[in-house]
């Protein structure tokens, strides 16, 4: 989610949220024998209230899984969490007099710190790494999809190469409409004097072949770059330029496609470094929240029945 | 190279679209994840829960108290089993058995824990907050409702009054003649030469082993009420008035002695007759008059011609006795003489130096209680120890040019204020919370406590 000019409204209100509280706060700190604390009604005010922001943004876990409930938009409730989530550690920090505290107390205030900075995190990665996805993957797809989309791209692989073999090996009738349109010509194509017509050369299939059993298929089929030298985009125009010239210019076009292929698994390898980044967060971030939430109702417990 | 036209149809109908309903390794671990930890979490709790209350803390304990950090339940009392948070009296009582403060004038008593916070970690429980003591000090209340202290005082920096024995009409009830400009004059006459004295030749603190510098303490002659004398100056107020744990201390300076601070230099107005070497005792008329009974009547017996012999001019103090003396026949009348010239020359003259001397219901006189204060802050305490980086005159400014004894020399609070700030270390100021002077209880009440521990059950589960 973007931190636009659409988050205004919950920025104003939290900060106006968070100066009262202050304002309240530093009174009640002064005036207290003992100091601030939990205990006291006004720290266990700001505890209340900071528990019940807290739960609200661990709802935003229910509410994606249920999305058909109609408790408002999915992105009021997300910005609702995002500040008033970051609303609730001050809040806490009040209600603890800001002190941190040992055993079970402690234990909640840096599981309180997890979940902040790894909120924070996700919230600085959510609002540039989409913009940044989107200008770098043309041809970004579900996440989830990645393999499937590969495996779509090996047949595509494949069947590219199964037609530019079939020509080089003399067999027309499984060559391309282009293939055989460009067989009635003859001329010079990027500075190579070329023959007219297909002609039979064996021995180009059999390296086009190679070249897409041993180099192209294992990259592709495979997410990550598993050391193939197509994984790099230089290494990757270097071999399809040789391809090329092995070639005759009929089938550039099929080397095109190829090296297109190799992009476009290039590029699905990015996105799923990309989508790592942006959801490792989460990984720390939600079992971290639900761990807190779980600890502070115990501590509450505590508190309220000793 | 060309780029393939992929139209958002194409990219569409290569979509599973069930994917969402497969595993997925990313979705798996945050479940995973998501089960594992809050469980991991609840079990690290329910496991130091069982083993001990510590993990129910909500801070560590003070320095004093770590001892306990095993065993909370000395402190949080079981009642029918059940551990409590809130700490009872009782629990502090066990150890620390002092009287509340003015509970017989105030209109309520706070627990202890209401001023002495625990779990905040290593700091002083008696450093308590300010507040604790102007809940009730910003507008004093008593049962009788007159308070017969100053009825506001909200901090140190602006609202505290000047200290009682500066405020108006206050004088030193001391009755010693002590000139302090004289005695710190660079001429002093010393016992051989001029000398310069410093404040610290004669006030001490505790425990200061440090001899006199201008001259050996003086061999004085002590009778019976030589301990008394050796303790003090007759009359100085020996009740330090406060905490009895401090009189050892190195807070206070110990009062003034003859014996140790005066003689060195006084001794000489003691002397009543060249004849002895001996100086008259520094103590009461009575033993002083023992004491020259005693001399002249040995005298006498070591020399029978005694009766012939002239009385030394230095002897007769004029204006205190009828001239010319009569000459004596007898031991008797001779012993009488003497002596009466001694006291004349003590008791109106030697002792008067320092002394007040009355009227006494014989025909001795009686010497003044000296009644000099050992402590000026009855309410307060002071710590000159902890000032020793200071010089005496930084704070006792007026003192070198004090002439009388009823000049109260005490610096004021704009002298402490100085240094002393309400913010404190905060703002590189020495703290001027009330605890810093004040203490809420009167530890000369304190009641003995008994042990009640074993070492196993403080520090099992160590």
């Amino acid at each position: 989610m973007r931190i636009d000019e659409t988050h205004r409204k919950w920025f104003i209100g939290s900060l106006a949220a968070l100066l009262v509280a202050a304002a309240i706060y530093v009174p009640y700190s002064r005036n207290t024998p003992q100091g601030a604390n939990g205990g006291t009604a006004a720290g266990l005010t700001y505890g209340s209230i900071a528990s019940a922001l807290m739960l609200f943004a661990g709802l935003l876990g229910a509410r994606k899984k249920v999305p058909i409930w109609r408790v408002g938009r999915a992105q009021a409730w997300m910005r609702g969490h995002l500040w008033l989530g970051f609303l609730s550690f001050p809040l806490i920090l009040f209600h603890s007099g800001f002190h941190f505290g040992v055993g079970l107390t402690n234990a909640l205030m840096w599981l309180f710190v997890v979940v902040l900075v790894s909120g924070i995190v996700g919230a600085i990665l959510q609002h540039c790494m989409p913009r940044l996805t989107t200008q770098r993957i043309p041809l970004e797809t579900i996440y989830e999809q990645i393999g499937s989309v590969r495996l779509q791209l090996v047949a595509e692989a494949e069947v590219v190469v199964e037609e530019a073999s079939s020509a080089l090996a003399g067999s027309v009738s499984q060559a391309t409409e282009q293939q055989r349109a460009a067989a009635a010509s003859a001329g010079t194509m990027g500075g190579l004097t070329v023959a007219s017509g297909l002609q039979v050369d064996e021995g180009a299939s059999a390296q086009l072949q190679e070249f897409f059993r041993r180099e192209m298929q294992p990259y592709i089929a495979q997410g990550g770059a598993n050391g193939k030298a197509l994984a790099d985009r230089n290494q990757s125009q270097a071999m399809f330029q040789q391809l090329r010239l092995l070639l005759p210019p009929t089938l550039h076009s099929a080397v095109d496609d190829l090296e297109n292929i190799c992009e476009e698994k290039r590029e699905l390898d990015q996105q799923t470094q990309y989508h790592r980044i942006l959801h490792a967060w989460l990984l720390v971030h939600i079992p971290a929240s639900y761990a807190l939430l779980l600890l502070g109702a115990v501590h509450a417990v505590m508190a309220l029945r000793y | 190279m060309a780029r393939r036209v992929r139209t958002t149809k194409n990219l569409a109908q290569r979509m599973d679209l069930q994917y969402f309903k497969q595993p997925h390794p990313f979705r798996t671990w945050r479940l995973w994840l998501s089960i594992v930890v809050p469980v991991i979490a609840v079990g690290w709790f329910a496991a130091e829960r069982a083993s001990s209350q510590k993990i129910l803390s909500s801070g560590p304990l003070s320095t004093a108290h770590a001892v306990l950090g095993k065993k909370c339940d000395v402190c949080h009392v079981t009642t029918l089993g059940v551990f409590r948070a809130k700490v009872s009296d009782d629990a502090c009582l066990k150890c620390h058995d002092a009287p509340a403060h003015h509970s017989d004038k105030v209109t309520f008593t706070v627990s202890c824990g209401f001023c002495h916070v625990e779990h905040e970690g290593s700091l002083r429980l008696a450093n308590t907050d300010d507040a604790s003591c102007t809940q009730c000090h910003a507008d004093l209340r008593t049962r009788s409702g007159n308070p017969q202290y100053v009825r506001v005082v909200r901090d140190f920096d602006k609202e505290h009054p000047e200290f009682a024995a500066l405020r108006p009409g206050m004088r030193d009830p001391g009755e010693i003649k002590l000139n302090h400009y004289a005695h710190l004059r660079p001429t002093l006459a010393g016992p051989a030469g001029p000398v310069q004295m410093d404040c610290q030749d004669c006030h001490r603190l505790a425990l200061t082993d440090v001899s006199w510098p201008y001259a050996a303490p003086q061999p004085t002659s002590r009778s019976t009420s030589q301990s008394a004398s050796q303790s003090m100056s007759p009359g100085v107020t020996a009740d330090t008035g406060g905490d009895s744990k401090h009189t050892h201390s190195h807070d206070y300076m110990l009062p003034i002695l003859y014996v140790d601070q005066c003689a060195g230099c006084h001794v000489k107005d003691l002397q009543f007759d060249k004849r002895f070497d001996e100086a008259a005792p520094h103590d009461k008329p009575e033993v002083v008059q023992a004491f020259l009974i005693q001399k002249y009547s040995e005298y006498f017996e070591a020399h029978p011609g005694a009766l012939s012999e002239a009385v030394a001019p230095e002897r007769i103090l004029p204006g205190s006795m009828k001239l010319p003396l009569p000459v004596p026949h007898s031991r008797q009348e001779w012993m009488d003489q003497q002596v009466m010239l001694a006291d004349r020359l003590l008791f109106d003259k030697g002792c008067k130096l320092c002394h007040v001397m009355l009227a006494g219901n014989g025909p001795l006189p009686m010497v003044a209680k000296s009644s000099i204060p050992a402590r000026w802050f009855l309410h307060a305490e002071f710590d000159h120890d902890c000032h020793r980086l200071l010089t005496c005159t930084a704070c006792h400014d007026r003192t070198p040019e004090s002439r009388e004894t009823a000049d109260i020399l005490l610096p004021g609070i704009t002298s402490c204020r100085n240094c002393h700030e309400d913010s404190g270390p905060r703002h590189d100021a020495a703290s001027g919370r009330c605890s810093e002077c004040h203490s809420y209880h009167d530890w000369t009440k304190e009641r003995p406590t008994k042990g009640k521990f074993t070492i196993p059950q403080l520090r099992a589960g160590k």
